[in-house]
């Protein structure tokens, strides 16, 4: 087990796993696994645990081989190690020396023997001294022990790394749920109704939980997500958040994240007050709170739903992001579920190619479930966006979360308001003003046919309210069903025109008739009327009959909390320091030994070198140990 | 002695620049940073006195950005309006004369291969210097526009693809133009410009396509001292490994008669394989740890099995093997050869391909 061969079949292991976990992504909610690759793939999928690769247990096991593996090379090596650092390689024989492939005579007028040795301790050699044959000197020199040390720095390392990380694990967890001692719990709870088996106690040695907090709010325990459940963290202290705050570039680009957060310890009633941000986390009693994300904590809404097709007023709602806000509308309960209120939203806006990012306004999210449950989502903007130099109120409406929102755009009136809209649908929907409006159009062509036609003025009306009661779908399917193939377009384009008349004669005489008032001071109202009837007629696909506009709110956030309690830590990161000293070790530090002999009343010595890595840069040491000897001799 | 004056001069320079910039600077760092920048000052130092041609890049890039500092005058409108910066000196003009420069040097290397004169390979070398002092100099110059931008955007500019991508560039060409000069292999130069040009061409796409030079803020994440030190290690190491495959693809051609007449001999090309591999190893296992050190701060947990880190894990695993397999096992030739040229594949895609297939943490280089 502590061959090479098997540490390295387990890392390619660990390798392939890797992978796969980075290919599938991991901790996803299982659904989503079920609608991707369907019921039989998941199956397999989830008894291989490949969702949670780096929590299974086989991928565990193979972690802890590979530590053993590891400390029984250390054990098997280490006095091995230890005693080369030890040895000077002091029974060589002549013969071998000879036949170094480094070896080399310098010759020398006078032996200097304590001067070489001081010499060669000043290059770092370390020293031995020998007679051999009994009359002749044998000098061992080596250097650059470290280097093997660097084997034993490294691959303790290794073992000091993977024990930290294992700490951090979930092995605790992973024995005590298959002894049946805990259990995670899989539905949606109240906290008071988990049963204890999915609660950890404070004592719990290391977890890294979650904490969603809204502003206002206190809470003493967190969640940890496991597979498609979770377990409650009973926590040593409780967490209460005083505010959150989201600070923003010049371009609207969120710049920091903040949480002013008071902490309680249970144990001695100790009191933090403390701020944490992204990068900037808190340690209090051995868990350390980091500023993760953030949520709405369930703002408060003041609602006004505008229906797109009558003249009705507005009915008005309070709700609250995360509740169920229920409206009776003609007799029926309509569910409204806001799922999220956003401060800031950052769009990519502008002309194509110059898109900059930039700030539209709050925007809320909404569901609206009908009575046999099924439900769209919504998402609306308050303030209306610029559009093709047009401001436009927006709201996207999907049926589904994997589609992407469809857009209903209402123009915004010249005060950039809703206001103008609601008063086109009122007047489109007016018997009496689009006959009037019909009948002075019917006027106006009178000039081109010259003969008065009321019946002209009725087909122009009937037009128009064929269109007022379903859009241009609606003169799409009576064109269809009623105009020959071949004249259908020439028809429509009249058709369309006709409508578009009616509608900016009825804003005409509203104008006439009501000098003051604003919402058309546009320099062509004739854009506005006809981004009017487009919104109408694409409101007939919305899904609803309402426009939520939000009238006014109280933005309520919540702050999203890490708690991490990681015992592991010291020892990984020591084991890091470990592990870059110990590679540095072998990679840079030189290994070389040295012999000199020196036969009695010889006028020269012999040089021979050896190193456990003889490569380029060992020969060039080679080369540079020999020139400064020769000169040492030379002067 | 004479030498010892310019080393002298040099680390004299370098420390005054810090001064400068501790003493201008010092209300908007931290002590992290200030740490930091000593030891860039340091570090710096320790390059120009071991590698003379070190100093001058260092000291050209530092003039063309004072340069450009100054015809800026404060106001990043004056690119639009002063010739020198519209051309030359603006952060995007200046990365703009470095993509023009690689694919020159890359043809000029080729004619040098095979034509033999000493002189084109020079002015390939030359070339290269040229187009690595704009690319330091066009990231120190972005340095700077982002601070024009509003002090409160301005940030080291190692932050997105496009960015990173140009220091790939420049720490990859200076890694190889090092061992080029002290091992004497510009024969070399026709392979390792290649997965330079590569990158150039990326960058030029992601650039053209995706107006990705645009300078962003800094996500909150990102706000921290740790990214002066985690990506440009992190790089160090990349291109390391990159300049290593290209060496070991010349490598493996030594075995074709025709080239070995053209190429330096195969004991070379091993040894520059391995302190290449060597040292980006250990770059990379810093910088990984680092990365861990710094997750630990801003994510909650020192290692999450986020894509980016898996990743780095598994390229850092492979080039442990490789180096078990030839310190240990003293293997040698073809195999460690295709071996590191499948490493480059492997870094890569922690690289680049972690970006566009997976999605995690680490999503702020997204296309
Ligand atoms: C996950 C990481 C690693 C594992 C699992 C691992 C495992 C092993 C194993 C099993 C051996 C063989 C021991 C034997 O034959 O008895 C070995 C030897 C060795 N490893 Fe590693 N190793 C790892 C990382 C490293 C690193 C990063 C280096 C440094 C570059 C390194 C350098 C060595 C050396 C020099 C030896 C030979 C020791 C000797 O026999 O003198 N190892 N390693």
């Amino acid at each position: 087990m502590s061959s090479m061969r098997f540490a390295i079949s387990m890392l390619s292991v660990v390798g392939l796993a890797s992978i796969i976990g980075t290919v599938l992504q991991q901790n996803q909610p299982y659904e989503s696994y079920i609608v991707n690759f369907g019921q039989f793939w998941f199956e397999l999928f989830e008894m291989l645990s490949l969702y949670n690769v780096y929590q299974a247990t086989w991928f565990l096991l193979i972690l802890f081989f590979l530590v053993a593996s590891t400390s029984l090379c250390v054990y098997r090596n280490t006095p091995q190690v230890v005693k080369d650092i030890q040895r000077f390689q002091e029974n060589i024989r002549e013969e071998s020396l000879k036949r170094n492939k480094y070896a080399l005579e310098v010759p020398f007028k006078d032996f200097k023997r304590l001067e070489l040795i001081d010499f060669l301790k000043g290059m770092q050699f370390k020293i031995r001294e020998k007679k051999i044959n009994g009359q002749d000197d044998l000098i061992i020199a080596k250097k650059g022990d470290f280097q093997k040390l660097g084997y034993i720095f490294t691959h303790m390392a290794i073992i000091i790394i993977s024990i930290g990380g294992l700490m951090d694990g979930n092995l605790v967890f992973k024995l005590k749920e298959s002894m049946g001692i805990k259990q995670i719990e899989m539905q949606d709870k109240p906290i008071s109704e988990i049963s204890k088996k999915s609660w950890l106690e404070i004592s719990n040695f290391s977890y890294r939980a979650n904490m969603l907090l809204a502003e206002g709010e206190s809470q003493d325990v967190a969640v940890i997500p496991v597979k498609d459940g979770y377990l409650i963290q009973d926590l040593p202290f409780s967490v209460s958040l005083k505010d959150f705050k989201i600070e923003h570039y010049a371009s609207g680009q969120p710049r920091s994240f903040e949480s002013d957060l008071v902490i309680k310890s249970k144990k001695n009633g100790e009191i933090l007050t403390r701020k944490i941000s992204v990068n900037k986390p808190l340690t209090f009693e051995g868990v350390t709170i980091y500023q993760s994300d953030f949520q709405d904590g369930g703002s408060r809404m003041n609602l006004d739903l505008i229906d797109l097709h009558s003249i009705a007023g507005p009915l008005n709602m309070k709700a609250e992001v995360f509740k169920h806000n229920v409206m009776i509308v003609d007799n029926k309960k309509v569910n409204f579920e806001f799922e999220d209120f956003r401060l800031f939203n950052i769009l990519d806006i502008g002309p194509e190619k110059n898109k900059k990012p930039k700030n539209v306004g709050p925007n809320f999210r909404f569901k609206i479930r009908d009575e046999a449950g099924q439900a769209r989502e919504y998402e609306t903007y308050q303030l209306p966006m610029m559009v093709e130099d047009r401001y436009f109120f927006m709201s996207g409406m999907r049926n589904s979360p994997q589609e992407d929102y469809k857009y209903l755009r209402i123009p915004a009136d010249a005060d950039r308001s809703l206001e103008g809209f609601t008063i086109f649908k009122s007047l489109i929907h007016n018997g009496k003003k689009i006959d009037k409006a019909a009948n002075q159009l019917a006027k106006k062509n009178l000039i081109e046919t010259k003969e008065v036609s009321q019946d002209l003025a009725n087909s122009f009306k009937a037009i128009f309210e064929n269109f007022v009661s379903g859009g241009y779908n609606n003169i799409a399917m009576s064109i269809d069903s009623n105009v020959p193939e071949e004249k259908q377009e020439q028809v429509a384009s009249t058709y369309i025109k006709i409508i578009h008349l009616i509608a900016d004669q009825l804003i005409l005489d509203y104008q006439d008739n009501n000098p003051t008032s604003t919402p058309f001071n546009f320099d062509d109202v004739t854009v506005f009327s006809q981004d009017a009837l487009n919104g109408y007629s694409d409101s007939f696909f919305y899904g609803s009959n309402f426009w939520v506009e939000l009238r006014d709110f109280d933005h309520i956030q919540a702050s999203g909390l890490q708690l991490t309690k990681s015992p592991g830590q010291f020892w990984v990161y020591l084991g890091s320091i470990m592990l870059v000293l110990g590679i540095f070790c072998m990679i840079y530090i030189q290994e070389a030994r040295l012999w000199i002999v020196r036969k009695k009343g010889s006028k020269k010595i012999t040089l021979a070198f050896a190193s456990n890595r003889e490569h380029l840069e060992f020969e060039k040491f080679v080369l540079d140990t020999k020139d400064k000897i020769k000169r040492f001799y030379s002067h | 002695m004479k030498k010892n004056m310019y080393d002298y001069g040099f680390v004299a320079l370098l420390s005054l620049l810090g001064l400068y910039a501790l003493t201008n600077f010092y209300s908007y760092m931290d002590n992290y940073e200030v740490a930091i920048l000593v030891s860039s000052v340091a570090g710096f130092s320790y390059l120009g006195i071991k590698w003379a041609r070190f100093r001058y890049f260092f000291i050209a890039s530092f003039v063309l950005t004072f340069l450009s500092i100054y015809l800026y005058q404060g106001d990043l409108g004056q690119s639009e309006s002063k010739f020198l910066l519209k051309y030359i000196l603006s952060s995007q003009s200046a990365i703009m004369w470095m993509t023009a420069l690689f694919p020159l040097s890359l043809l000029i290397y080729w004619f040098y291969l095979f034509s033999k004169k000493e002189f084109y390979g020079n002015f390939a070398t030359c070339m290269v210097w040229i187009a690595v002092v704009f690319a330091s100099a066009g990231l120190l110059i972005r340095w700077f526009e982002s601070y024009l931008i509003d002090v409160e955007v301005g940030h080291i500019p190692v932050s997105n693809l496009y960015e990173v991508f140009i220091l790939f560039c420049l720490i990859a060409s200076l890694i190889y133009l090092f061992y080029e000069e002290k091992l004497n292999t510009k024969k070399l130069g026709p392979f390792v410009l290649i997965v330079i040009n590569a990158a150039v061409g990326f960058l030029l796409w992601y650039t053209l396509a995706k107006n990705a030079d645009v300078i962003q803020p800094l996500v909150p994440a990102l706000q921290s001292y740790w990214m002066k030190i985690h990506v440009p290690a992190n790089f160090i190491g990349y291109g390391a490994f990159s300049v290593a495959a290209m060496v070991s693809v010349a490598y493996l051609l030594t075995e074709n008669i025709f080239w070995r007449r053209h190429l330096p001999a195969k004991e070379i090309l091993d040894e520059m394989t391995y302190r290449l591999i060597a040292i980006g190893f250990i770059f990379f296992t810093i910088a990984t740890i680092l990365g861990a050190v710094w997750a630990a701060e801003a994510w909650g947990g020192y290692w999450s099995w986020d894509p980016k880190e898996t990743w780095a894990l598994i390229v850092w695993l492979n080039y442990a093997a490789w180096l078990h397999l030839r310190l240990i096992k003293g293997l040698r030739g073809n195999i460690l050869a295709w071996w590191s040229i499948a490493g480059l594949l492997i870094t890569t895609f922690c690289f680049l391909g972690v970006n566009l297939f997976l999605s995690g943490l680490h999503s702020y280089g997204e296309l």
